[in-house]
């Protein structure tokens, strides 16, 4: 695995900006981690099913709408009126 | 009356109730007490001196007027940093979150100030909950009451240091891998990690939302279990919450006779000092008519790397909404392009969030999706099999709850699988979601040293009775001279 | 068939359609309104759908009915259970930069799978149908969609309404197919109730193409069904084109340019993207047991071909007249209304179909699917028409009873439509018609009787008297008293004095 080229793809899936030095400090921390995940390699379970929590179809939420008792607007810092202000597009 | 930050939960309750004293005169000398120790531990990261006097008030005003009061009235509870909170901030020891104001309490929040408890601060811990020492926390670090020199352990180590120093006698942490358990054990006091989908998690924020639970943190079992009935049971906002009660209906009765496994693999590979603790352990309930015997598990070896797998996935994702729009930190983004707004404003995490953050993403990429991701929660469900089969055989099983003693500052913090690797005893708890306590067994050098005992799912009782049993033969100290 | 093929060589056109399941109350994992339209921005908003930290999804029990009905609707199997994945990616509409999907890389978990509907003579297989949630509306600076604003402006109002995302297999080969096939399936949701298809923005469609086993080219932005069928018929030609001339063509998104009548590369450029998807860890797994999927089956709908069935056996409608009717609930809705006032349904049908159709906007009739506005309006198909289900039905009743024929009952129709009259009341004020009701007539006769009086003396005399004011009545009438009524009435008063 070419790490330097790979954190750096991870990092702009996951839009995270990091400096050459933390880039420089992370690579063998990452790589070894992943090495030791590789762990998981040596267990063949091809006909296991991962159990994951199930609930009925009965036990959800009733449709029954509500206004929200606060303006969350009041938590954002970033806005033009009623709207929530973001960057420009390109 | 002087020291009622000594005082239990408990007592404290039993005491203003009794008329002793007031709630008002109790919160001040617990605010005092913070003044006194926390420039020494920095347990607790915000005090909420003002609210915490009027909840008190108000406490005090009802039961002068003869009002009904809740059944944790007066008792003051420390809160971690990473559960929400709407009258203070909830930081998540993350520069990220310095200046978030939750909209909302967490449900276990607004049930203990439902309850008439008073929160007075919330606590210290790794960023976003990532870490086993609490040394990645934007506040600094935690030390460890016993000895300033070592880490109190983590994530929740504000939670459990603020207990042992004797700033509130009972708080709320939150268990990853360990989180609770893990600084329990390395502060001496007690701590449980509840049965997932046993409290409400809504509002915690969230690090791996698969394997954590809130917990309760106390010197004392009976403390631990008053906050449990409290904070655990049925929720229309969390719809991973499994049971269908709403207020658990614990006892405490140290009169069973259990049946109870060691694990091998986990008490063999701690230090000796702590083995021999665990060993220890066993033979006294021998001695109390307990059924005890050595087991084995075949999963543990893998235990590690499939929680870490997990965990750093989950995170990698449940982190994706951190990105300064709808809430967070003064930052305009006025001429960035947006992607490029987005990597600034996540520049603000720490090194440890961020190494998770692109492992997470790593394993969660689709050409290793089967390999890493789906091969863990494959491990997860064997684990989970392993203990549904062997909780048909033992009421309870024990094992330590950290392999190793508390540790000077700096030892780990730069070589994260060294980091990893002291949770190997409390991981399996998680993967399979099944309850696990810690209490205090001994010490080993003035360290402290945790015996974790380990029951089937909702079986909580089980835990407590043992535990109770246990800490009434022994009789550990819980109080660091500070 | 073979026309066809050599019209589009191995054309495969797959769709993708989206539509808001607007008939529930709240979002899909949240107690805001479903129906945010004429609401400023961000009133419709709470810390879930907004992605405020410790948040957690709170699925709703209508929605999972509402999808599992549209899954049984178009023939698909309803798995044992559901789970809903994680979709990371980054963008600014999407709150918690994941969307809550059934879609996965790895396998099937959505509600419906393996479906099938007719249109004509021909099928097309849907692939699969899944909940999702919608994500909230960027505006720029500028108030258009002008990517070079320096910065956007968001609206989370819509983030979090429920999505039924419909997905077919690329079985389509004439984009005129598509428009059939979209208009069906727009009649069957709009039957199970689950979503008003007019109003603007609750129905979408993309589509994906492909020409001679080429690569596949997705188009987007389509704004309404008449469009899409003109993006894929443009598509065709442009991959056409390329290839007569050697260039490849390749496998991209393209956004359709209404104003241009083109396809153009998208500017919002997706790479491929890696979504990460996982199971959402704070979902449990949704367990549909048999007696859920029965029950889902009973609380459905009348579903329109069933409907259709039961107009052709129940008022013997003919094939082609049902098909009209059901195409769009509104007229269906509107027929079975006026038959239950008067029963003369093949009369009314016929009037629906041949007259009062005509009226009505064809574009009206399908669902504007242009999704980056927000309108208060709902389009009817009888916007801007007077006439409801009382004035046909008492119309068919004026013919059964032959009171006026069909040319006359058209012409009081235009009327009807501009005014809202009931048709006797046009009937009564205009002049073309005949008149009949006796009351009317006795009326004239008595006035005509009272200015004759000569004449009514001479009656006993004279036979022809009763010819001679039967002429004064038509002459008063205007010619439009019904004459054999008329002169029985003169007869009948004639006798009465004598």
């Amino acid at each position: 695995m070419d790490s330097r080229e790979t954190i750096k793809y991870l990092c702009s899936l996951s839009k995270l900006e990091i400096t050459e030095e933390e880039l420089v400090k992370y690579e063998l921390q990452i790589e070894g981690i992943i090495k030791y995940l590789d762990k998981l390699d040596s267990m063949t379970l091809s006909d296991i099913e991962p159990i994951f929590q199930e609930r009925n179809s009965y036990l959800l939420r009733e449709d029954n709408a509500k206004s929200s008792r606060t303006d969350l607007l009041e938590y954002t810092i970033n806005k033009e009126g009623r709207f929530i202000k973001g960057a420009r597009i390109t | 009356m002087s020291k009622l930050y000594e005082l239990s939960a408990n007592e404290v309750n039993a005491r203003i109730r009794g008329g002793e004293f007031t709630a008002e005169e109790y919160i001040h000398q617990i605010l005092e007490r913070i003044d006194k120790v926390n420039p020494k531990v920095n347990a607790v990261v915000c005090t909420d001196r003002k609210g915490a006097l009027e909840k008190a008030r108000l406490v005090d005003k009802k039961i002068r007027e003869d009002e009904k009061i809740g059944p944790l009235a007066g008792i003051a509870v420390g809160i971690k940093d990473n559960i929400c909170t709407r009258d203070l901030k909830t930081t998540c020891a993350s520069k990220m979150l310095q200046e978030y104001i939750s909209p909302y309490d967490a449900t276990v929040v607004r049930r203990l100030k439902d309850d008439d408890a008073i929160i007075i601060g919330k606590l210290n811990l790794d960023e976003f909950a990532m870490g086993s020492s609490t040394e990645f926390s934007s506040f600094g670090p935690t030390s460890n009451p016993w000895n300033t020199d070592y880490v109190a352990g983590g994530s929740s180590g504000g939670s459990a240091a603020s207990v042992a120093a004797s700033e509130c006698p009972v708080s709320l942490g939150s268990d990853t891998g360990g989180s609770i358990r893990c600084p329990a054990s390395f502060c001496s006091v007690v701590g449980l990690k509840p049965t997932y989908g046993h409290v409400s998690r809504f509002g915690l924020i969230p690090y791996a939302n698969s394997l954590e639970q809130i917990g309760p943190i106390g010197k004392t079992v009976s403390d631990v279990v008053m906050i449990m009935k409290t904070i655990a049971g049925a929720d229309d906002k969390d719809q991973t919450v499994q049971v269908t009660y709403r207020t658990p209906d614990y006892t405490l009765s140290s009169n069973e006779k259990m049946r109870i496994g060691l694990v091998r693999e986990l008490t063999e590979g701690a230090e000796p000092e702590i083995s021999k603790q665990i060993y220890s352990a066993m033979d006294l309930f021998t001695n109390l008519d307990c059924e005890c015997e050595e087991i084995s598990m075949d999963y543990v070896e893998y235990a590690l790397s499939s929680y870490y797998t997990i965990a750093m996935a989950e995170a990698s994702s449940n982190l994706s909404r951190y990105d300064n729009i709808r809430y967070g930190f003064n930052f305009a983004p006025d001429g960035y392009e947006w992607n490029a707004y987005f990597a600034k404003v996540r520049s603000n995490f720490g090194d440890e969030v961020k190494r998770r953050i692109i492992v997470g993403t790593y394993v969660l990429s689709s050409a290793y999706y089967g390999k890493y991701y789906l091969k863990a929660q494959k491990i997860r469900t064997m684990l989970k099999q392993e203990l549904r089969s062997l909780f048909k055989k033992y009421d309870i099983l024990i094992a330590p709850t950290m392999p190793i003693l508390p540790f000077k500052f700096g030892e780990k913090i730069d070589d994260p699988i060294k980091m990893f690797m002291i949770d190997i005893d409390t991981v399996i708890a998680n993967l399979a979601g099944v309850p696990a306590i810690t209490v205090p067994a001994g010490f080993s050098n003035d360290l402290p040293i945790g015996l974790q005992i380990i029951a089937g799912e909702f079986q909580e009782q089980k835990l407590f009775n043992a535990a109770s049993l246990f800490e009434s033969k022994t009789n550990i100290d819980r109080n660091p001279e500070l | 068939m073979n026309q066809e093929n050599e019209k589009y060589p191995s054309v495969k056109i797959g769709l993708e359609i989206h539509c808001q399941l607007t008939c529930l109350q709240s979002k899909l994992f949240c107690s805001c309104f479903c129906n945010y339209h004429g609401l400023e921005p961000n009133r419709n908003i709470c810390p879930i759908c907004c992605g405020h930290p410790g948040t957690l999804p709170l699925l709703n029990k209508a929605a999972v009915e509402a999808a599992c009905m549209v899954s049984l609707a178009l023939d698909c199997k309803v798995p044992d259970n559901i789970t809903f994945y994680r979709k990371n990616y980054f963008y600014q509409d999407l709150p918690k930069n994941f969307q809550l999907t059934q879609y996965n890389a790895y396998g099937i978990t959505s509600i419906g799978v393996d479906g099938r509907l007719d249109y004509g003579e021909k099928t097309s297989r849907i692939r699969r149908i899944q909940l999702e949630e919608d994500p909230g509306r960027l505006v720029y600076e500028s108030g258009g969609v002008d990517f070079s604003s320096s910065y956007t402006l968001i609206d989370y109002n819509r983030a979090g309404i429920s999505l039924v995302e419909i997905v077919t297999e690329p079985d389509f080969t004439d984009p005129k197919d598509v428009r059939i096939f979209l208009n069906k399936i727009t009649s069957i949701i709009e039957h199970l109730g689950v979503c008003n298809t007019k109003r603007q923005g609750s129905v979408r469609c993309d589509a994906n193409i492909s020409i001679q086993g080429g690569k596949r080219v997705e188009i987007k932005n389509v704004g309404s069904f008449k469009e899409v069928e003109k993006a894929l018929n443009y598509e065709i030609a442009r991959q056409k084109t390329m290839s007569m001339h050697d260039i490849k063509v390749l496998a991209e998104t393209r956004d359709w340019d209404d104003a241009r009548k083109v396809t153009k590369q998208s500017r919002a450029k997706e790479e491929e993207q890696d979504y990460r998807y996982f199971p959402e860890p704070d979902l449990p797994t949704i367990v549909l047991d048999e007696e859920y999927v029965s029950s889902m089956r009973m609380k459905m709908p009348e579903l329109p071909y069933e409907r259709k069935n039961r107009f052709t056996a129940n008022y013997e409608l003919s094939e082609h007249i049902a098909q009209v009717l059901i195409d769009n609930k509104e007229l269906a809705d509107f027929f079975e209304s006026a038959v239950k006032i008067y029963s003369s349904p093949k009369e009314i049908a016929n009037w629906m179909v041949t007259e009062i159709l005509r009226y009505t906007d064809e574009d009206i009739m399908e669902p504007k699917i242009n999704s980056s506005s927000i309108s208060t309006q709902s389009f009817s198909s009888f916007a801007g028409l007077k006439i409801e289900a009382k004035h046909v039905a008492e119309l068919a009743e004026l013919i059964d009873k032959n009171i006026i024929n069909r040319n006359t009952a058209k012409i009081i129709l235009t009327q009807i439509i501009k005014t809202g009259e009931m048709p006797s009341h046009v009937l009564a004020r205009t002049e073309v018609l005949k008149i009949e009701d006796k009351v009317i007539i006795s009326d004239a006769v008595e006035s005509v009787f009272k200015t004759e009086n000569s004449a009514v003396r001479d009656a006993k005399n004279n036979p022809n008297v009763a010819n001679f004011l039967l002429g004064k009545v038509m002459k008063i009438t205007k010619g439009r008293a019904d004459p054999k009524i008329t002169l029985n009435l003169i007869k009948i008063k004639l006798d009465g004095l004598n």
